[in-house]
């Protein structure tokens, strides 16, 4: 019954996004078209909350719920689970969509409506697109028949509070560039430039985009530290590769974007990363769906799935970018600028910004394409990331403190070495500092941390020079990447691990730390059993830090094992111990991780998303006055 | 003139893309082949309940001496539903044995399910809390194993069998026999 509501709004979205494009192409009945998008908002909605009904009351006659959930689960993972599978998370996706479609409907006016309304019907297409491709290929509200006892469960790995989350937030980061794309396309068709400052609107939805994309990403990042236990937070997995491209093109479509405002050059350049970020996430959505590649993030292999997506993918890249070949010239600009000069930074970092982006899909699709030549089955690690990301990557962070403090068009050198003295005395002072205290010497070491305190300083100092008329949301955003910087060095530079076997009772040492395991106890939790070590660490002066249980959980419904690391946390490190395979007589194996500075990952990546709010809030208040 | 050209290079670079991902989706490749670590080994060995009968099933007298066709199935498994079918058109070999194992589920609701759509299986072993799955390594349902005459798993395929799988399977129980 309910699902059959469902079923019927899903339906609704599809119709008022038929609608919705066919009015906005019309482009002379605001009441319609206003209908349609309200409508296309409500409906997709309801659906959205009647399919998440359907997993709180534990409706099995729905196959989607059958198959991702239990009665006997926690209720958040309960409603987690409903993105946590393909089917519905392709509803959530639609339900974002809805979101940016209406609030890009709020921007009409009569001053903008044919723009607008260009915007729109790119838009109703994008969501016809996706709609048709839930319904027919991954309908959530299949129903199942005869109606079985229980659910399979929810994949026990998927239970865990920040990817709860994850992927909503993920969501807003691709779905906004949507809206990116639609004003790009309707840019490059109407000729606009003249009359609409087409940029402005994108701007705040680029910004946002971005910045839920990175906490997106962090919150990802966060889950793979503490639930997979292999002591890293990032793998270049596929699909990791996949959220990263959008956010790297994303970040160079943002800084272009403030170059357009404010000197009207790079409007071609600006135009083709609007449109290459929603691809690209697009690209994403394809590579994880089709089952193309396998990660954890695969949820089916069903080859109708990719080659739908696929043809969707190819439709809207293959218009948008033979439109963009076509009248892109009509968006040149002939106003030149010297490499020294705050555009000049900017289209610098850029080119960086598309380099690695570059080297990350080549990395990512490299096997396939190898595999579709040979034949042969190869794979592209860190190492590979490692050598070329890096490198890449230093330069665009040194100008990242100078940009900022440069002059639009001006290339007086003097006073740019004036203006950033101060922060280079302090980055030189500071490592010579930390240096000479911890002697670990290690060239990227070395070289990480003098880029994040050259950023750090950098803005502090920016922040409190009221001279500078830098907007706070920047200057934060800045100043987290400094900190994630800061975090990722430590992490990856000075990381120790140790791989042991330990009977109770057996000592060992890391760092300056000493680890005794004490017992192992068996405990039972809501949904699982559970095996959990007890580990007591002392200090050098014998004093107990803390205790450590790490756990071994077997869910019996989904008949699964996992492994939850214990961790404690300080601002200078994290000591993380994971219990493996092992029994009473032999003994356990441990594995325990020294792992300086993490926590300045999460805090940076955190400084970075209030960064980027706050700069959405004054990127919006600018819309207003036009 | 040049500027215009460089602008086609995205289309181009993108239509290559599409192709090359195009292509791997057609061709015949599977990007989740696991290889079973039981292939050419001894089929592992269990004892359990059979579904319509009182007896037991014993996998050390029952799956050998003929090529047997190992299938795990269960009633809330749609593909399993997909896959009945070529299931009954493998039963109509002739000297195999064709072994169902009923994995976690109902024996009221297997056995009307049973009727409904027919039964092809010899015997039928039940797997209640799935612990002969995790024997078997088995990745996910429905997965079907080939086991010669001297219990050794010959095949493996995980997944509905469809028309191309259907024929591979006849082609090694062909040769194997």
């Amino acid at each position: 019954m309910i699902s059959t509501l469902g079923n019927l709004f899903l339906w609704l979205v599809l119709i008022f996004s038929i609608s919705q494009l066919f009015y906005s192409r019309k482009n002379n009945k605001l009441k319609f078209i206003s209908f349609s998008v309200k409508g296309l908002l409500i409906s997709s909605l309801l659906s959205f909350f009647l399919l998440m009904y359907l997993y709180i009351v534990s409706d099995f006659s729905v196959l989607n719920v059958f198959n991702n959930s239990h009665t006997t689960k926690p209720l958040i993972y309960k409603i987690s689970a409903v993105w946590g599978n393909h089917e519905g998370s392709m509803l959530l996706w639609i339900v974002v969509l809805a979101l940016f479609n209406y609030f890009m409907f709020k921007l009409y006016n009569n001053k903008n409506y044919k723009f607008i309304s260009k915007s729109l019907e790119v838009q109703a297409f994008i969501t016809i697109g996706f709609v048709i491709f839930t319904i027919f290929t991954s309908n959530p509200f299949e129903k199942i028949f005869p109606i079985p006892d229980n659910g399979l469960g929810f994949n026990p790995i998927l239970q865990d509070p920040a990817l709860a989350i994850h992927p909503p937030l993920l969501y807003i980061g691709y779905v906004g560039f949507s809206a990116a794309f639609s004003f790009g396309v309707a840019t490059l068709t109407l000729k606009i430039n003249k009359e609409v400052a087409w940029y402005n609107y994108m701007k705040p939805f680029v910004v946002v985009a971005w910045s839920f994309l990175t906490i997106g990403i962090a919150l990802g990042s966060i889950w793979a530290y503490y639930e997979l236990g292999w002591g890293g937070w990032w793998f270049w997995d596929p699909v990791e590769n996949a959220s990263f491209m959008p956010w790297l093109i994303g970040t160079a479509l943002l800084h272009s974007l403030i170059t357009v405002e404010k000197k009207k050059s790079l409007q071609s350049w600006v135009l083709f990363l609007s449109l290459l970020a929603f691809l690209l996430s697009v690209l994403g959505t394809f590579l994880v769906r089709s089952g193309i590649l396998t990660s954890v993030h695969t949820f089916a292999l069903d080859p109708s799935r990719g080659i739908y997506i696929l043809a969707f993918i190819g439709i809207l890249g293959s218009y948008s970018l033979i439109l963009f070949a076509s009248k892109a010239k009509d968006y040149f600009d002939v106003n030149y600028f010297s490499f020294l000069s705050k555009e000049g930074a900017i289209l610098f970092n850029n080119i960086i910004m598309l380099v690695v982006c570059g080297s990350v899909l080549l990395g990512t699709i490299y096997p396939l394409i190898v595999e579709a030549i040979t034949g042969n089955k190869i794979s592209v690690g860190e190492p590979y990331y490692n050598t070329i990301i890096v490198p890449i990557m230093m330069p665009a962070i040194i100008i990242m403190g100078i940009g900022p403090l440069m002059s639009w068009g001006s290339k007086d050198k003097v006073k740019i070495l004036k203006k950033i003295a101060p922060s280079v005395l302090i980055t030189i002072i500071s490592t010579v500092i930390i240096f000479s205290f911890y002697k670990s010497y290690n060239f990227i070491g070395i070289v990480g941390i003098i880029l994040s305190f050259w950023i750090i300083s950098n803005n502090v100092l920016m922040f409190f020079n009221k001279k500078t008329k830098i907007s706070n949301g920047m200057i934060l955003a800045h100043l987290g990447i400094g900190i994630l910087i800061l975090g990722i060095t430590g992490s990856s530079v000075w990381q120790e691990e140790k791989i042991i076997k330990m009977k109770i009772g057996n000592e060992t040492n890391i760092q300056k730390y000493t680890v005794n395991f004490k017992e192992i106890n068996e405990i039972k939790g809501e949904n699982y059993i559970a095996l959990q070590g007890n580990f007591v660490v002392y200090n050098e002066q014998k004093q107990v830090i803390t205790n450590l249980k790490p756990e071994n959980r077997y869910y019996p419904v989904k008949n699964n094992f996992t492994t939850e690391a214990s961790i404690h946390t300080n601002l200078l490190r994290d000591l993380y111990i994971v219990l493996g395979e092992g029994n009473m007589n032999d003994g356990w194996t441990v594995r325990i991780y020294n792992n300086p500075l993490v926590i300045w990952i999460w805090i940076g990546s955190l400084v970075v998303f209030i960064g980027g709010l706050i700069s959405t809030n004054n990127n919006l208040n600018k819309i207003k006055f036009l | 003139m040049f500027k215009k050209k460089i602008l086609i290079l995205p289309v181009l670079f993108f239509i290559l893309i599409l192709i090359i991902f195009f292509y791997l989706l057609i061709i015949d490749r599977n990007p989740s082949e696991i290889p079973s670590a039981l292939l050419n080994k001894k089929a592992p060995s269990f004892q359990t309940n059979r579904l319509l009968s009182d007896k037991n099933f014993n996998s050390d007298s029952e799956l050998i001496g003929k090529v047997n066709l190992v299938n795990f199935f269960a009633t809330w498994c749609k593909p399993c539903r997909d896959e009945h079918p070529y299931i009954q058109k493998l039963s109509n070999i002739k000297n195999i044995r064709l072994i169902g194992i009923n994995y976690k589920d109902n024996k009221k609701k297997t056995k009307e399910w049973l009727n409904k759509f027919g039964n092809p299986y010899s015997k039928i072993a039940v797997d209640k809390n799935g612990r002969i799955a995790i024997d078997w390594g088995v990745y996910g349902i429905p997965e079907t194993f080939i086991i010669d005459k001297n219990g050794i798993i010959k095949y493996r395929h995980v997944g509905p069998i469809n028309k191309k799988i259907y024929k591979k399977i006849v082609l090694i129980i062909d040769n194997i026999k």
